[in-house]
């Protein structure tokens, strides 16, 4: 994202959070600005994510996240909890950090996996229930991701 | 407002409430660390969720409904990332998190 | 509408209490640590609803606070820690 870009974001997010008062500027504006430039260091290499793309993302997200939520539900309700936890591990393809930062918090969402730890490009994924094989749904997940932020993967997804 | 509106409110904000519940007990029935964090970490976002969604129709102006909109997105963040560090932390710590 | 908000904020109360029950008894430092997130998300939701139910906007600056506050306490926990990782 460009300068100007996170600018206008973080000025409304402070809109948001102050209201139009003109006197919250002092304390407004140099925080608006420091977060502009905190944000572009942070995150100087990844690529400025697409409105559209984001919006598609947004009901696919809302959809998991109750899923994921009424999952682990059923799950704990039970007289005799089903659960046989264990660990996945799945090989990112994405490579801008911002865009691992999503792909990494969505998969805590999806139903019954959490992103446990990564090294590199593989990350572990702690599963509810390991007997099930979950890499089409992150691969499916790390393709919406891609999307956003207008990233090119390799075809194949590896265990 | 109208009824209808109000119901699904009503309804919205009771099944955060549930969620919730169902956290909290996961948080105490499920047997180990990283199972208690699904828990945590999933039905906490959807209560909190589902609890501001049924506030929504309520909010005074339009600048109210974002910020809680903008509430529940901090929350989810923090939640997923910090459910993933604390998951790191106990796989990479010297064994604090998994002998009790 | 308000007695239900109000209802369901004693029992979200009712539930902060019950989830007290993992961060005292642990067993692990983490547990703790989630025993509390869990604290502050749902404290989040009750002050939500009792700013609705008492008319008192202001309520969600609080709920805002909670949000911040239990973000920075997470990686801050799992700092004291993990800092020698060369990685990350």
């Amino acid at each position: 994202m460009d300068f100007a870009t996170r600018l206008l974001v973080f000025f409304g997010c402070w809109t948001i959070l102050a209201g139009w008062d003109p006197s919250s500027w002092v304390i407004g504006l140099p925080a608006v600005l420091f977060a502009s430039w905190v944000y572009g260091r942070l995150a100087q290499d990844s690529a400025r994510p697409g409105i559209r793309p984001m919006l598609a993302f947004l009901p696919f997200f809302l959809r998991e996240s109750f899923r994921g939520g009424a999952d682990v539900a059923r799950r704990i309700l039970r007289p005799r909890m089903r659960i046989a936890p264990g660990f996945q591990t799945y090989r990112m393809r994405l490579s801008q950090p911002a865009a691992r930062v999503l792909f990494l918090d969505c998969v805590s969402l999806l139903p019954g996996s959490l992103s446990a730890d990564r090294h590199q490009d593989v990350i572990q994924v702690h599963l509810l229930d390991a007997s099930l094989d979950v890499t089409p749904e992150l691969a499916d997940l790390e393709r919406r991701v891609a999307a956003i932020f207008d990233e090119r993967l390799e075809p194949d997804a590896h265990v | 407002m109208s009824l209808v509106l109000t119901l699904l409110s009503v309804v919205s904000i009771l099944l955060g409430a549930f969620f919730f519940l169902v956290g909290t007990l996961g948080l105490i029935r499920l047997p180990d660390l990283f199972s208690r964090l699904h828990a945590l970490t999933k039905t906490d976002n959807l209560g909190l969720g589902l609890v501001i969604l049924g506030l929504l129709p309520w909010v005074p102006d339009l600048f109210h409904a974002l910020k809680l909109v903008l509430i529940w997105l901090l929350v989810l963040l923090a939640g997923a990332t910090g459910s993933h560090l604390i998951a790191k932390r106990a796989l990479r710590g010297d064994g604090e998190d998994l002998t009790p | 509408m308000s007695d239900v908000l109000i209802a369901t904020a004693l029992v979200l109360l009712l539930s902060m209490t019950a989830g007290l029950a993992r961060v005292v008894v642990g067993p692990t430092p983490a547990d703790r640590m989630m025993g509390a997130q869990l604290l502050g998300t749902t404290g989040i939701a009750v002050l939500l609803l009792m700013g609705r139910a008492f008319e008192m906007p202001a309520l969600a600056d609080v709920a805002l606070i909670f949000a911040l506050l239990a973000a920075v306490a997470v990686s801050a926990f799992t700092r004291r820690r993990l800092d020698r990782e060369p990685d990350e």
